[in-house]
């Protein structure tokens, strides 16, 4: 029914398949791989960690509790309980009970007797046990992905495919590396590079794309998602917000390789690092992405509770890879963390104020600007108290008519008091007597300028510690009015150990926990969403579960390859992407072959690439790309190009969209401002996240709407008449490779020159192929 | 589609292009052979070819479509619907504090008044069944015995967006899918020129929440509602651009599908063959939407049924006659939004002027969709829903002049068609209308029981995503609430 569901049962085919194991039931049983997945799908429910809804007392998920309970004889599954109650007839003795709709399958029984016949051995989850470095054969000729990939497939009597054309393969790596095409002249470049030599050619490539400045872009476009960045305050008011710095700072941190450990620190607890710098502070923002409800008749304190509880669920979900949200109300009924445990870790992100920042261009040197408005100010002082005299003579000796002439402000000053004057007011007064001209009009000018030169910044939605911390308690249903026992900050202890700096521990001790080399789950955690980005599915299928029911690596070897190679590389994230697009796997073809199709129609075992249709962003990229409009500043506001009538007016709140001129109109998709209650329909119809909560997977739907877009969206339209042009000076053939990068088949030359030329350059943006990555 | 559908029969004959079917038409096959020609011999699943492609439910379904009208704001139950001579007698007396200890309230800090309100209204009884309707609305009063009242409707949350996502996602968190979402995804859509799950807007602003009341959350956007809008194209980008003709819309159309299918064979990609799909979709949406939203057609007696001054201007009752003719197309899901419920007494939105006249808005077109809908056959299979994402205070509260809080513990939903039970009142609230003391009937148990009327197990319609396996009715248990139904 549910096609959520369905990756599951096929991760399990994948599983096995990954082991060679040609029937269902395995000639050794292994607890994690074939006994855990049954256990947590059909029993933990209610014979699992959460004692609130554990039946009968049982629980099944720690060895020496079902033993007790006598749920199984190891070595005897005929004198076992669990045995007898799954096999049974009887309805009311069958478990799972049968209107829990689970049902297990007859293999599956015979995996648990044949477990409990072997001794009803247990293992830990193995993503709670930190990988160990994977050896690879003496003297390996190939890439070490390549090996480990195609172990597996021979094993299940298949062959990698043969690589991608250059044309294809060049396309591929440009957009997954910065979501821009290449250029006709980069790729007549590498094909014509690729006939010497294909390797070096390949790499200069992959090293050129990495030192791109887009780099930055297409990546941090990644975090921004798992960030949930928007640029408005959310909930039913949705206010424009302003924190498009921490947007440039995460692109900047991508392009500078910030290593990914700092690169953490520094979100989760950059104000507390020693003498933090301003750009240590920008990067707070990533939990400050939380929605504000501003909202009439609404408790505030239950939104700072709601975006505390976000920000505990999205560290999990990023970080660690664990649904640590589900145990806000309750003990986590599937994964060995206590509710007490989850406030626990709600005590680091209940102490914080949440202040803006105001941050200067970085031209502007604020230092020596302020301090020779420091030293102007005292010369200022000076200069006024010198003539001083001259100064009151001048105002006894105003007629009336000369007040009348004066400058409204003026005028006020001149109706206080003047012992009572301020310094600015004095300055303006005294620049009044002074007529405009001469040595104070000169130190006053500048004095203006950089005064409004200070003042001209820009301000950024910061984390900043409270002096005195919240009292944290757990919550009752995880209901903010029904405060239990008080908790103090911690980490859950089916983790490694926390060292603290301070007592109790602090968000900075929270974020060196989490980059701790002993740490099982964040270096995995994170190359599968690398992976996933490359391949359209992580290695682990779930990749934000890493808990007890998620599903197992579909090449166990390979991600704790990926994952120690990326600690010993210093958590250079750039490192791993170069490891990943250089191995054959990556660079084979995408196109589908028989053979595969019937024993892998969903590519888990990777005997090909994977055709993806492209994120939509980069669909906008392509099609500017293609039409040579394309603006490639870097950074800066958000922008707002042109966006059909009507759309902004869906909420509460009528908004202006006050449409971009000039270059900023053929920016970047990722720099379009986004509401959250009504972001751009071209994007949100290639399922662009809202940033409600963390993504840490785009959906890739394919529908009408979107079609829609593409054929009759005033943006696109205009795309198409700039493609038209290029048709009509540079041909039709030009035209297709700027969008597909390839060369056109005479047939389908053919099919594109029935059509007028602005058809011809409207079709070839709609093409599946220019929105897809072969 | 449904291929008994004598319209889509003759359709199909007259449509002179090959591959113009969703699905598994004629182009299905030629397709199938030029794959096979390829090697890639399996068809393509499909599943891959249409997503909206109507599924079989889990037990035979009592109800093919819904239709929700939603008052946003808060409708004020306490002057429409629930009679409480008790409220009136004691009106401008405090509220005995045993119905208010513990209890938390929106605006607690400022408005918020515990004097009981009595209605001014008056209430009489209606029809065979007996009902009390106030005189704001003569017309439900004259067809309480075709729908099924629930006086005792309880929510979770008491600020709008978060409740408005409540009723219709079943969570206040951002980001859930919305029941209209839900519903496309467990059963398809048997439309194949408009979307499964249709979103139709009145009253002077959108809804608070915006979007995400139709979003589709973890679920793909395929079951996203899609607005239809008044003004300008019915769907965004439903026009062809300006300067371009139909006749070179439909060759664009083609020549793309031609070139897509080249692909499609050279790569093998099922994706691809969605998308061809998709891109018929949408080129006969350019026609049917426009269609749809043009009641020219319509009859000076329907006009004059649903209470149609001006066939262009955008009403509730225009809504109401366009729910009609998209449930008559075979749409799933259709919802009204209706704005500007939220009667606390402030200059705009009191109980003396505002709410008579939003009843006045509403009450005839209500009651002529459910008689329309009867009249052609269509209400036994339609679910009709009336109802707020939550009630008003029985206390009354002193702005600018009378109004009332936001209350979640009792207030009132109505229900027809669909294998509601004509007549039923169900539920019974205290003297005041505070709480219930009978029959209390939770956003989830009405999740569950819509559902349940679609051939829908709530339990078993879920997804999972971040570990949980989500669903409409959420974690706690829900109930079908099978005294409500036929």
């Amino acid at each position: 029914m549910s096609f959520m569901k369905h990756p599951f049962s096929l991760i399990l085919l994948a599983a096995s398949l990954a082991q060679g194991v040609a029937q269902s039931v395995p000639a050794k049983i292994e607890f994690n791989r074939d006994v855990r997945p049954i256990l947590s799908d059909n029993c933990y429910h209610c014979h699992g960690n959460d004692p609130s809804h554990r039946k009968a007392k049982l629980r099944l998920d720690v060895r020496e509790a079902a033993l007790e309970q006598e749920a199984f004889v190891p070595g005897k599954p005929e004198q076992s309980q669990l045995i007898e109650r799954i096999l049974t007839d009887d309805a009311d003795e069958l478990m799972p009970p049968p209107d829990s709709h689970k049902r297990l399958s007859a293999p599956q029984k015979e995996i648990l007797k044949r477990w409990i016949a072997e001794g009803a051995e247990y293992q830990p989850h193995w993503a709670f046990v930190a990988p160990k470095p994977v050896g690879l054969p003496a003297g390996l000729k190939s890439h070490p992905i390549d090996h480990f990939i195609q172990t597996t497939l021979q094993s299940n009597g298949l062959t990698a495919s043969p690589a991608a054309e250059p044309a294809t393969l060049i396309r591929r790596v440009s957009l997954d590396l910065t979501g821009l095409p290449p250029s006709p002249a980069e790729v007549d470049a590498f094909v014509q590079a690729s006939t010497a030599d294909a390797e070096s050619a390949y790499r200069a490539v992959v090293d050129r794309l990495l030192g791109s400045p887009h780099y930055g872009e297409r990546w941090g476009r990644w975090w921004l998602d798992q960030a949930r960045y928007a640029d408005s305050n959310g909930y039913s008011i949705d206010a424009p917000r302003q924190i498009w710095k921490y947007r440039d700072w995460v692109i900047g941190a991508f392009n500078a390789d910030l290593p990914f450990d700092q690169f953490t620190i520094e979100q989760l607890a950059g104000d507390l690092l020693p003498e933090a710098t301003v750009d240590q502070k920008v990067a707070t923002g990533f939990h400050r992405n939380t929605q504000i409800n501003e909202e009439g008749g609404i408790d505030k304190e239950q939104f700072r509770i709601d975006s505390v509880f976000d920000r505990v669920a999205t560290t999990g979900t990023v970080w660690l890879g664990l649904t640590i949200g589900c145990a806000q109300c309750h003990d986590h009924k599937f994964d060995p963390i206590a509710q007490q445990e989850y406030y626990r870790l709600f005590a680091f992100f209940n102490n914080q104020d949440e202040p803006e920042l105001r941050v200067m261009d970085p031209v502007v040197d604020a230092g020596a600007l302020t301090a020779e408005l420091k030293d102007l100010e005292g010369r200022i002082e000076n200069y006024l108290e010198a003539r001083a005299d001259e100064l009151s003579k001048w105002e006894a000796g105003l007629t009336p008519a000369a007040i009348k002439s004066l400058p409204p402000q003026v005028r006020k000053i001149l109706a206080e008091p003047a012992e009572k004057r301020s310094l600015a007011q004095r300055r303006t007064l005294g620049a009044a007597a002074e007529g405009g001209a001469g040595r104070f009009e000169e130190m006053n000018g500048r004095y203006q300028e950089i005064d409004a030169q200070l003042n001209k910044s820009t301000t950024t939605l910061v984390m900043q510690e409270r002096p005195q911390p919240r009292r944290t308690t757990v919550l009752i249903k995880g209901d903010f009015t029904r405060p239990a026992e008080e908790v103090t900050p911690g980490t859950p202890a089916v983790l490694h150990p926390i060292a603290k700096t301070t007592n109790p521990p602090n968000r900075l001790d929270l974020a060196r926990w989490i980059m701790r080399p002993d740490n099982p789950l964040t270096a995995r955690v994170m190359v599968n969403r690398i992976w996933q980005q490359y391949f359209g599915r992580g290695l682990v299928v779930t990749e934000n579960d890493f808990g007890l029911t998620s599903t197992p690596p579909s090449h166990p070897e390979l991600l704790d390859w990926l994952a120690t190679t990326l600690v010993d590389r210093k958590w250079s994230l750039k490192e791993m992407h170069r490891v990943i697009v250089t191995s054959h796997t990556y660079r084979q073809s995408s196109s589908d072959r028989p053979e595969l199709r019937e024993k892998d129609p969903d590519n888990f075992l990777l005997a090909r690439q994977q055709r993806l249709r492209l994120d939509a962003e980069i669909v906008r990229d392509v099609a500017l790309t293609a039409s040579g409009l394309l603006s490639r500043k870097l950074g800066g506001p958000p922008v707002y190009p042109p966006i059909p009538d009507g759309v902004l007016n869906q909420g509460q709140s009528k908004r202006t969209w006050k449409e971009s001129q000039g270059e900023d109109k053929f920016r970047r998709g990722l720099y379009t401002f986004v509401y959250r209650a009504s972001p751009p329909p071209s994007l949100s119809v290639f399922d662009a996240p809202e940033g409600f909560t963390t993504c840490t997977r785009r959906i890739r739907s394919n529908t009408p709407l979107q079609a829609l877009t593409l054929m009759n969206d005033d943006g696109f339209f205009e795309f198409a008449t700039a493609l038209e042009k290029i048709i009509q000076k540079d041909g039709l053939e030009t035209a297709f490779r700027r969008c597909t990068t390839r060369a056109p088949k005479p047939d389908e030359l053919a099919v594109l020159e029935k059509l007028d030329t602005l058809n011809a350059a409207r079709a070839l943006l709609n093409l599946d192929e220019t929105v897809t990555r072969e | 589609m449904n291929p008994m559908n004598p319209d889509n029969v003759l359709r199909d004959l007259t449509r002179r292009h090959f591959f113009s079917r969703c699905s598994m038409g004629v182009g299905s096959l030629a397709l199938a052979s030029l794959m096979a020609g390829r090697g890639l011999g399996a068809a393509p699943a499909p599943q891959f070819g249409n997503p909206l492609q109507p599924k079989p439910t889990h037990f035979p379904a009592k109800a093919k479509n819904v239709i929700f009208l939603f008052m946003a704001g808060g409708p004020s139950q306490l002057d429409m619907f629930e009679h409480k001579p008790l409220l009136t007698q004691l009106n401008g007396k405090p509220i005995p504090e045993s119905y208010t200890a513990g209890k938390r309230f929106a605006f607690m800090d400022s408005s918020h008044r515990s004097d009981l309100l009595g209605s001014r209204r008056s209430f009489q009884q209606y029809g065979q069944s007996g009902k009390w309707v106030s005189d704001l609305l003569p017309y439900t009063a004259g067809m309480v015995d075709d729908i099924t009242l629930v006086t005792t409707c309880k929510t979770d949350l008491f600020n709008h967006a978060p409740a408005k996502l409540f009723m219709n996602a079943g969570s206040g968190v951002f980001g859930r899918p919305s029941m209209g979402a839900w519903v496309t995804y467990g059963l398809g859509s048997e439309c194949d020129d408009l979307p499964g799950f249709v979103v139709l807007q009145s009253g002077p602003r959108g809804p608070r929440g915006g979007a995400v009341l139709w979003g589709s959350g973890i679920l793909p956007t395929t079951y996203q509602g899609v607005p239809l809008r008044n003004q300008g194209d019915p769907i965004v980008n439903l026009s062809t651009p300006k300067s371009i003709s139909q006749g070179q819309q439909r060759q664009l159309v083609d020549a793309v599908r031609d070139l897509n299918m080249k692909r499609l064979v050279e790569t093998g990609d099922d994706e691809i063959h969605t998308r061809i799909n998709a891109y018929e979709m949408a080129y006969r949406m350019q026609t049917s939407a426009p269609e749809l939203m043009d009641i020219k057609e319509e009859s000076q007696a329907t006009l004059d049924l649903y209470g149609i001054k001006d066939p262009k201007e955008t009403s509730f009752a225009r809504n109401c006659l366009l729910a009609r003719r998209l449930v008559e197309r075979g749409v799933r899901f259709v919802q009204l939004y209706d704005t500007n419920w939220d009667h606390h007494g402030g200059p705009a939105e009191n109980l003396e002027k505002h709410l008579p006249e939003k009843c006045r808005d509403i009450d005839q077109p209500c009651a002529a969709l459910v008689r329309d809908l009867a009249s052609r056959g269509l209400l036994k299979d339609t679910i009709v829903i009336w109802g707020g994402e939550f009630g008003r205070t029985p206390m009354g509260e002193v702005r600018e002049s009378t109004g009332r809080n936001h209350h979640i513990d009792a207030f009132t939903m109505w229900f027809a068609g669909g294998g509601f039970k004509p007549g039923l009142t169900y539920g019974t609230t205290d003297e005041f209308g505070f709480g219930a003391v009978e029959n209390p009937a939770h956003v989830h148990d009405i999740h569950a029981t819509i559902l349940h009327q679609l051939g829908l197990d709530h339990k078993q319609l879920f997804v999972r995503s971040q570990g949980l396996d989500f669903r409409l009715t959420g974690v706690e248990e829900a109930r079908v609430i099978r005294e409500l139904l036929v």
